[in-house]
């Protein structure tokens, strides 16, 4: 499994309560070999990150279904870097508009997943990123 | 205030799980602290673990300033694919920000006795950062995984009231090696019955007697636990400290070491069946010695 050992938190930041699209990317990533750790809803930048930091995670993602994802991202990705982790990769997933990819890319995300893609997609790029 | 580490703790912890014996002792590093105040919480799926420790610790860790205290909590990992889903963060949110408290999922990865591969080195490790104790929350267990009794100063195990037939399992197994037991869910039919079935089962051990606690998720009964707790390891330092001895840590570590040392060993040596079981045997200790 080319994501052995890699460990990988999927948060769900901002008020939004729907987790069926975190939760089935978390099922493909253990299906793929990885150790997937789930926040829960409702967390704070603050409370991802420090997770994030604690868990030692080599890959973020953070599921928004809220239309908030422009702030959620750079608030998250700011405060990786406040607490030395910049290196841990920054993914975002959820109803992302097109015209939003360029700001999210220049905020520091590494990849966009929308419900378009499929989700064998979404794993081999997220294999592609760790490898 | 001080403030922990966390970035250097979380990466130690990263490279010791992931090391073969060969680099665990390099990567513990000789420290001579005091051993942490270790307790174990374990018990069925579904149980109620992690509601319970997130408020455990808040009962323990309250608003101090001094005490630092690190959770392992292990899930299991899936025998198909290797990976896992590490959800107990979802239960834990309330404690979330408190700053003496260090949070660690892992994954059982190969280990099948409730614990992970690397646990004792893991323990060890969290000890050199000077946490004053340490809760490691168990793969849920039944007959067999009793492992956990042997490596916590207190074991408190977990029974929700709708435990039904798992409990005649736990009864010849991890109960009996409980410190303390927790009916889960007090507030569900069934729960009362439950204590007062575990209350006459549960046999005294070295002279003391388990004591049976009910809990709530709404909080009710926590604070008894944490008090129970506290009174076992008074317990245990004045009436049984060899229990707690360094001696009794050290030799259960070399077990553990020496166990991955062979496995370790078996795994890299295609050849190792071959000819007859004495050259089998001479060949295994050869491999130990060179590695």
């Amino acid at each position: 499994m080319t994501l052995e050992k890699k460990r990988i938190l999927i948060a769900k930041p901002g008020l939004d309560g729907h987790d069926v699209g975190a939760k089935v990317i978390a099922l493909a990533l253990r299906d793929a070999g990885a150790e997937v750790i789930y926040t829960g809803l409702r967390r704070s930048p603050e409370q991802i990150v420090r997770i994030a930091v604690d868990e030692d995670v080599d890959m973020l993602g953070l599921s928004i279904l809220s239309g908030s994802h422009k702030e959620l991202a750079r608030s998250v990705i700011a405060q990786l870097h406040a607490e030395e982790a910049g290196d841990i990769k920054v993914f975002v997933g959820g109803t992302i508009p097109d015209e939003d990819f360029d700001n999210l890319r220049e905020a520091g995300v590494s990849g966009i997943f929308t419900s378009e893609m499929t989700i064998d997609s979404v794993i081999a790029e997220i294999e592609r990123q760790l490898s | 205030m001080h403030r922990l580490p966390r970035r250097q703790i979380s990466r130690d912890l990263t490279r010791v799980a992931n090391a073969p014996v060969s680099d665990v002792l390099e990567a513990i590093g000789d420290t001579d602290v005091p051993p942490a105040f270790r307790i174990g919480i374990t018990g069925p799926p579904g149980g109620g673990k992690s509601t319970l420790i997130n408020a455990l610790v808040a009962e323990r860790l309250g608003n101090s300033l001094e005490t630092t205290l690190a959770v392992l909590a292990i899930d299991p990992a899936s025998p198909v694919s290797g990976g896992a889903i590490l959800g107990d963060r979802i239960r834990m949110d309330a404690i979330a920000d408190l700053p003496g408290l260090f949070i660690r999922s892992l994954s059982s990865r190969g280990a099948r006795n409730g614990l992970c591969d690397n646990v004792v080195d893991l323990l060890a490790l969290l000890e050199g950062h000077g946490f004053s104790e340490i809760l490691l929350e168990t793969v849920g267990v039944g007959q067999s995984e009793v492992a956990v009794h042997e490596v916590v100063d207190t074991l408190v195990v977990i029974v929700p009231p709708d435990a039904g037939d798992s409990v005649q399992t736990m009864k010849s197994g991890i109960l009996e090696m409980a410190d303390i037991v927790v009916v889960t869910k007090g507030d569900q039919p069934g729960a009362q019955r439950m204590a007062a079935d575990l209350a006459a089962v549960l046999r005294a051990r070295a002279g003391r007697e388990p004591p049976v606690i009910q809990t709530q998720s709404s909080g009710v009964g926590v604070a008894e636990l944490s008090a129970a707790i506290t009174a076992h390891h008074r317990w245990v330092t004045e009436q049984r400290p060899a229990t707690l001895s360094r001696e009794k840590r050290r030799i259960y570590h070399l077990k553990a070491l020496i166990e991955r040392q062979i496995h370790e060993a078996l795994r890299s040596d295609q050849q190792i069946a071959q000819g007859t079981l004495s050259q089998s045997y001479d060949r295994l200790l050869a491999n130990l010695r060179v590695t």
